[in-house]
């Protein structure tokens, strides 16, 4: 398709040309692909919400306005579940990097067996989620016969209820996720505390500051980027959480884990009610977009 | 270097304690993958048994059992199909795609690239409601047409943007002496920058199918009898009895083996390129 015959090279415009077309032509089915599947659904999807769909009742369905939205802001059991999101969102991710940074300075420096680690870690990220989620409601969680439940009952803290106490439940899911993800923070940390240049830790040690002190004064400082980096990464990810707390807990007991994915996931295939999802997708899109804005602003802030 | 101020005592202390804090890690993480294969392995008896045996004799009747339901095999080769044919087709408009985003110049490039990316933070069920509606009206619920085209929502930004950073390590001058030869752009990029990145296409295949595998809200909203897939046909399988520990975990084990080989073999390069964008950031 794009003979460029000798001639034309040496013309340095239609070398550009040429170029420019190719380029074109390499990114078309890409950017094809992900207009109709991505950008033309979410448009649909906003439009949508403005319907009533409801699939168990075709005849009913009618233009409403804004009127899903007026419903939502009133509906009790999206507001709950926007606190929940908000509880898990923040909560696996402060835990994510915390847990990460402490095992990943741990680890730094005096580093042997590293192969072994990082199989190790490497595991919880790559199970499917539905697994993970059916593996800690089953042989994890279960009263007794859980292996977690029976180390807390030899340990002499008793019995607990996992899953089917409302808080419980709650903090357990946010473990859950935690223990799969954890992983990744501490590798990155890891790999970027790796990647720091001698020559600062030098010289804070000739100054006679202490490990505290060296930490929060020059590592931290220098390794910043990267943490930032892990909670866009995990924040973003946490958002889309849906199939570990969907098998682990369905999110029950009542609506006790019931993140904004729950909700709409049942609103719009359970009860059939896809305007209303739509609704409910499209805050969840903004939300989305309003804090991947924020993190861009504090990116470039270099925060 | 902090080591070697220390006073000895203080030093075995060190190496105790991150000696420990090491084998406490990988029992946290590994433990509960090594448990679930342990079970998979345990009579009946033997998985309710307090306190919990750590020896017994191995059975495969759970794997039998697993796999004689029809479900379960028939789940896994339809993961297998969808998880093959999205890693393919992702490769195909992906790896075009990074590289010309990160080695042609073209107006609005990096405008284009920035919404390649965008696409990424799309809430996967935001996707998933008008992509049913405009699935069932094509007749196409329950095709794996139509299960892997909506994977491939999930795989190929991410595959543009890490193939752009593979692209990005090649010497700047590798195009040029093809270039002067009047070798055409795609001639170029076939037989000689292509080859360069073999390595980078792997792992980036290697992400795309393990997504593809373990996914499972598009799974369970799109597919039916037809094209379930594992992840859904294993929920399905504890839903209808909340006991049957054993074939669960078989099943479990099965839908784990694929990726924990890969990780094996790949480790380094999945750990890399896990990390690379965080770093280079």
């Amino acid at each position: 398709m794009f003979k460029g015959s000798e001639e034309t090279k040496r013309l340095r415009p239609s070398y550009i040309r040429q170029q420019e077309r190719f380029g074109y032509f390499m990114i078309t089915p890409g950017m094809l692909f992900l207009f109709i599947m991505a950008a033309f659904p979410l448009v649909m999807l906003v439009a949508m919400s403005a319907f009533r769909i409801d699939l168990t009742y075709p005849a009913g369905n009618k233009w409403l306005g804004i009127k899903n939205y007026l419903l939502m802001v009133q509906d009790s059991r999206f507001l709950h579940a926007f606190k929940v999101t908000a509880i898990y969102t923040v909560s696996t991710v402060f835990l994510q990097v915390v847990t990460g940074l402490a095992l990943a300075m741990a680890f730094f420096r005096s580093f042997r067996g590293q192969g072994f680690l990082r199989v190790s870690v490497l595991l919880p990220m790559i199970l499917a989620p539905v697994v993970v989620g059916l593996a800690f409601r089953t042989m994890i969680m279960t009263p007794e016969y859980g292996i977690l439940d029976y180390i807390s009952i030899v340990l002499g803290f008793g019995s607990k209820p996992w899953l089917v106490d409302p808080i419980w439940a709650l903090f357990s899911v946010i473990i859950i996720h935690t223990w799969q993800w954890t992983p990744f923070a501490f590798l990155v940390f890891l790999a970027s505390l790796n990647a720091l240049p001698q020559d600062p830790l030098e010289a804070a040690l000739m100054d006679g500051r202490n490990a505290w002190q060296r930490f929060w004064h020059v590592i931290l400082p220098m390794i910043r980027p990267a943490v930032v980096i892990v909670i866009i990464f995990r924040t973003m990810i946490a958002l889309r959480a849906f199939a570990a707390i969907f098998s682990a807990t369905g999110g029950g007991p009542g609506t006790a884990t019931e993140i904004l994915n729950l909700y709409t996931y049942r609103e719009s295939f359970n009860s059939l009610n896809l305007g209303y999802g739509a609704a409910l997708g499209t805050a969840l899109l903004v939300i989305t977009v309003v804090i991947s804005m924020i993190f861009f602003r504090m990116r470039q802030s270099r925060m | 270097m902090a080591d070697r101020k220390m006073p000895l005592w203080l030093r075995g202390l060190r190496s105790g304690l991150v000696l420990s804090l090491y084998g406490l890690m990988i029992l946290i993480w590994a433990f509960p993958v090594i448990w679930v294969i342990l079970t998979s392995l345990k009579t009946r008896t033997d998985i309710f048994t307090l306190p919990p045996t750590i020896l017994f004799k191995p059975t495969v009747e759970h794997y039998i059992e697993a796999l004689l339901a029809q479900d379960i095999l028939r789940g896994i080769i339809n993961s297998l199909l969808v998880a093959c044919g999205t890693t393919l087709f992702t490769l195909l408009i992906a790896v075009p795609a990074g590289y010309a985003f990160s080695r042609i110049r073209f107006p609005f490039r990096d405008r284009l690239s920035f919404l390649a990316l965008l696409a990424q933070m799309a809430p996967p069920i935001g996707l998933i409601i008008p992509c049913f509606l405009i699935l069932s009206r094509l007749r196409m619920l329950d095709t794996y047409g139509g299960l892997i085209a909506v994977h491939m929502t999930l795989t190929v930004p991410f595959s543009i943007w890490l193939m752009i950073t593979y692209f990005q390590d090649l010497p700047p001058s590798l195009e040029e002496a093809a270039t002067v030869d009047g070798a055409s752009p795609f001639t170029t990029f076939r037989k000689v920058v292509l080859p360069n990145v073999w390595g980078g296409v792997g792992v980036t295949a290697i992400f795309a199918f393990i997504e593809s595998w373990n996914e499972f809200l598009y799974a369970v909203v799109l597919t039916g009898s037809k094209t379930k897939t594992a992840p859904v046909a294993i929920f399905g399988f504890l839903a209808a009895e909340e006991s049957r520990w054993g074939p669960f975990t078989a099943t479990g084990v099965m839908i784990m083996a694929p990726v924990i080989m890969v990780a094996l073999v790949a480790q380094r390069q999945i750990v890399k390129g896990m990390t690379m964008g965080a770093t280079k950031g």
